[in-house]
């Protein structure tokens, strides 16, 4: 026992001296999460951002994001939080209500790469009536339609542009004895995208242009209801839906289980490499095509408020979002829609097809609300109700209220 | 006998005791106080630093709250479906394992890899194994012809059956290992007299191994009820507690109220009234077995 | 003669094939799915066997992941706990089982009160401590937190096997004019190094397979523990599970040669500790 305490404390010494003696530079901690663990991209990166500015150390820590959320909520409310971090749109409510972030406004107005980002994007760091940003924008997605074109031609059936075709394709496509089903709905974790996106192709909001919540009026709730019935009445969703999440979905869609996905360009390489030219892209149908919409979710950067080091750590997320360490960040395995014009307009976007309707999703596309509940339903409350609509334990109306609820209380 | 302590002794039973105590006073009782105290206040996990002071609100609105009540209902289902299946099947693979056969020190080590199987890879495992349209587990029962087509288990009101599934997979072994233990502590003349007397297998078993071995039973089934009460590491990752409220236990929905809810005190007010309730619960049980007469359980005799 | 073998085939081999079916089965399946390719994982009707078994879900695991550091920090923070709950729960346990003093009996009732509590309720202030401390992100905050939980099992059962030594022998020893610790090290000691092997399992698999204090009290990949570091194989739109099946089953190896190791004492030692109480 002794023995070991004291070799613990030499131990703990040690390393307490070795940190202190490389405290000569500013060290930024920045937190994230990666989508492929095996893939190098942010470490170069973070290496190559080390070497040229010699006064500025930055630190990564990946964290699961599974536990992302929590894990920040706590590392932050307890002071050992980073100082900068990988950040999504549904989080800015809370952690804005809490004075958590620093408004990037000032040291946006001092780079030079501020011209280059696609100009609507920034709404999505920004709070309703609030002068400020609070997420620098990075990479984004919007959610399209992936069918598999070789049973289309096969039926006969046209790629589906509206609600009504979509679901009369499903229909067709449906064939529970030989366990294939028209749409791979996501009620699982993370399905809360792919929803918001049919939501709002059908014409449903969550806010309305001055701010009030929407998202339980009589139109969405007939949206909702539209959706539930995909699985509940008519059936062409696989009977795992209520609890399929990506992996689920993907893998039904993979083995010839299902005829559409709801998805977006992270999964394109993979499914061209799986199906050649019988996968085929749609933007989401719309109820009404004359006005076309679908669900956008940024991943941003943000400094936080409580960091002693906001001045580096701003060089260091304005540096990721700058032309050339955005080019490779958006052509790794990591990569989605990059936020830089001067990146989105290279032909190895607009000459593939996947690239190019996600890219053309851009301008239509609806993100969350950075309301105060936000992170609570995209992180629960969605999935929760949802499921229970799906059981036919509540109805449209019902689950809709219940987020609506927690959106504006933020519990 | 134990040793008169003379005057140079008297501070060495706290010098022994002194790390451990450390320990828990540190690591355990201190946090715990924190936490009673968290739980009169209206925090947010944010700003814990703006928190209010409520009184007993948090308490009155979780004991108010049916979803409180849906988590209890399914800790009783998950709490008493774990310990009941992971004690049957330790007691078939404990006797299984107390007879001689060639291997069997092989087949002792690797019965025990499932209880060191991690939570995370556990539901993995399983969650991959219970799949509506890959799961072996689908494949298996209909060619068995128990089913007629796959099942997406965890999709399923009944998705807290899958979870069980996995958990008793997990914990069987280590009912095994101590059963095993304890058979292998009763005396071999026991069984030759019980034999003399004309006692067939089973009721060696009845009478002579079951009584021995009761409180090893007894305590091991305790403890197991305490971990399963509050081990929400399955739960959480296979399910989340769905599909809709399907299969959520108290330690998820305290851990939901805490960390996606934000409600930190009220979150430790359920956590709170959950250990409250296994304390009863314990306590409940001991009177039991111990008016049975067969516990003769020396928890606090030591 | 025949009818015997026939009996012992259905009753002895038949449930010891069962067994080790219900025990092994899912890790043979995670095994067989790591050598799938990954376009033989969704298939139907089920494919059991890979078609072309390859190994590079492994080669990947260990090349281009920090898996073989987790491999190293679940290692030394079970080394460390296995050392620090060794000393501690053998002490306090002796203690237990060879001193009276007032308010024993409550005091042991106490340690495992300790065990109720579920994690949630006390991880926040934990990491507030651990940070005060300045133990975050260090493998010693997992080994001092793991120490603690693993505490009250061990002292009991190791109690219980100090218990099951008859007292007198130490008598014996003190009247041959050993000193205490003398007692404990040449007469105790040797007798119960089936009880603390007994005992030292159990912290194993624990500090093995501990999450969320894991996960909460550190952040930086070179501290992650294997239960948490897999855990990072899922992204937000991306699953391998060639990375994570192969780290299933390298993560089972360690245990597997460990058991091997220890199961007859185990037994051992529990046959003595455990029933005592």
């Amino acid at each position: 026992m002794r023995k070991s305490s004291v070799a613990l404390t030499v131990v703990a010494l040690v390393l307490f001296l070795l940190a202190s003696t490389a405290a000569a530079k500013t060290r930024v901690t920045y937190w994230l999460w990666l989508d492929d663990p095996t893939d190098t991209t942010v470490q170069e990166l973070v290496e190559e951002f080390n070497r040229l500015h010699p006064d500025i150390e930055v630190v990564t820590e990946t964290i699961p994001l599974a536990n992302y959320y929590d894990q920040l909520l706590m590392a932050i409310s307890g002071g050992g939080g980073p100082d900068a971090a990988r950040f999504k749109d549904w989080w800015l409510g809370a952690f804005y209500d809490a004075d958590l972030l620093e408004d990037l406004s000032p040291y946006i107005a001092n780079w030079p790469g501020a011209d280059d980002v696609v100009p609507n994007l920034w709404n999505t760091g920004m709070i309703p009536g609030v002068d400020g940003i609070f997420m620098l924008p990075h990479q984004y997605i919007t959610f399209y339609l992936y069918y598999r074109a070789d049973w289309f031609a096969e039926a006969g059936l046209n790629p589906p542009r509206t609600f009504d075709e979509f679901l009369e394709a499903a229909l067709k496509l449906t064939d529970p004895a030989n366990n294939r089903y028209g749409f791979g709905l996501r009620g699982g974790a993370g399905g809360q995208d792919q929803w918001l996106a049919f939501m709002v192709a059908g014409g449903a909001r969550i806010v309305d242009e001055a701010g009030n919540i929407v998202i339980n009026s009589p139109k969405a709730v007939e949206v909702n209801q539209w959706y539930i019935d995909l699985y509940r009445k008519h059936q062409v969703a696989p009977p795992s839906a209520p609890t399929d999440a990506y992996a689920q979905v993907v893998g039904a869609f993979q083995a010839g289980n299902t005829a559409m996905m709801a998805h977006h360009v992270g999964s394109s390489v993979m499914m061209t490499d799986v199906f050649g030219d019988n996968v085929g892209v749609l933007p989401i149908p719309a109820a009404d095509p004359e006005n076309p919409a679908t669900m956008g979710t940024m991943s941003g950067n943000v400094v936080f408020s409580t960091a002693d080091v906001k001045d580096a750590a701003f060089k260091f997320i304005s540096w990721l979002s700058e032309h050339e360490a955005m080019d490779k960040w958006s052509k790794s395995r990591q990569g989605q829609l990059p936020v830089l014009q001067s990146v989105a307009e290279q032909d190895y976007y607009t000459q593939n097809e996947f690239f190019r309707v996600s890219l053309e999703g851009g301008n239509y596309a609806i993100v969350w609300p950075p309301l105060p509940g936000t992170g609570y339903v995209a992180s629960y409350v969605w999935q929760n109700t949802m499921q229970r609509a799906l059981l036919g334990e509540i109805t449209s109306q019902q689950m809709l209220d219940e987020i609506a609820k927690a959106l504006r209380e933020g519990n | 006998m134990l040793r008169r302590l003379n005057e140079k002794e008297r501070f060495t039973p706290f010098l022994l005791l002194g790390p451990a105590l450390l320990l828990m006073l540190l690591i355990v009782a201190y946090p715990l106080f924190q936490a009673l105290r968290l739980s009169l206040f209206d925090a947010s996990l944010l700003r814990p630093d703006r928190a209010r002071f409520v009184g007993l609100t948090n308490y009155l609105n979780v004991l108010r709250d049916p979803l409180f009540l849906r988590s209890l209902l399914n800790s009783t289902i998950w709490v008493v479906g774990c310990v009941t299946l992971q004690f049957t099947i330790g007691m078939l693979g404990a006797l299984l394992l107390n007879r001689e056969f060639p291997g069997r020190g092989l087949v002792r080590g690797l019965s025990l890899i499932p209880w060191a199987t991690s939570g995370v890879l556990v539901s993995l495992m399983w969650t991959w194994m219970l799949d509506g349209n890959y799961g072996v587990i689908n494949d298996i029962l209909v060619r068995l012809g128990l089913i007629s087509q796959y099942r997406p288990w965890l999709a399923l009101p009944i998705s807290l059956g899958g979870v069980i599934a996995a958990n008793v997979w997990q914990g069987a072994p280590f009912f095994a290992v101590m059963l095993l233990a304890a058979m292998q502590s009763v005396p071999q003349e026991l069984y030759e007299a019980a034999r003399i007397d004309g006692a067939g297998r089973f009721q060696q078993f009845r009478s002579v191994t079951i009584p021995l071995i009761m409180p090893t039973i007894v305590i091991t089934t305790m403890l197991r009820i305490v971990w399963t009460a509050n081990y929400m590491d399955l739960v959480f990752v296979m399910t989340g507690g769905g599909p809709g409220n399907a299969s959520i236990i108290l330690p998820v929905l305290s851990y939901i109220t805490a960390y996606k809810k934000l409600k930190v005190g009220e979150a430790t007010a359920m956590a709170v009234l959950q250990a409250i309730l296994l304390i009863i619960t314990l306590f409940v049980y001991l009177r039991l077995v111990n008016r049975k007469g067969e516990g003769g359980l020396s928890l606090y005799e030591v | 003669m025949r009818y015997k073998r026939v009996k012992e085939f259905l009753l002895l081999w038949i449930p010891i094939a069962l067994w080790l079916t219900f025990v092994l089965f899912p890790y043979v399946w995670m095994f067989l799915t790591s050598l799938k390719e990954p376009s033989e994982l969704y298939t139907s009707p089920i494919q059991y066997l890979p078609k072309k078994p390859t190994f590079a879900g492994y080669k990947l695991l260990m090349e281009t992941t920090k898996f073989p550091q987790f491999i190293l920090n679940s290692l030394l923070v079970v080394g460390g706990t296995l050392l620090v709950t060794g000393t501690v729960s053998t002490a306090a346990a002796y203690c237990f089982s060879r001193f009276d003093f007032r308010g024993k009996g409550k005091l042991f009732g106490m340690f495992l009160v300790t065990q109720m509590f579920p994690s949630v309720l006390l991880v926040f202030s934990l990491f507030l401590i651990m940070r005060t401390l300045g133990l975050l992100n260090t493998r010693l905050a997992l080994i001092v937190a793991h120490s603690t939980f693993a505490l009250p099992f061990t002292t009991w059962l190791l109690t219980g096997f100090f218990n099951s030594i008859p007292k007198s022998l130490d008598e014996a020893a003190t009247i041959d004019g050993a000193t205490r610790w003398q007692t404990f090290w040449y007469v105790l000691a040797p007798l119960s190094a089936p009880g603390v092997v007994a005992a030292l399992t159990y912290v194993f698999i624990y500090s093995w397979n501990e999450f969320i204090y894991a996960l909460t009290f550190t952040s930086s990949i070179d501290m992650r523990t294997v239960p948490v570091g897999l855990n990072t194989f899922m992204g937000e739109y991306i699953i391998r599970w060639d990375l994570l099946t192969a780290g299933g089953v390298i993560t089972a190896i360690p245990i597997v040669i460990f058991f091997m190791l220890v199961q007859r004492r185990l037994v051992q030692g529990l046959t003595a500790g455990a029933v005592k109480g």
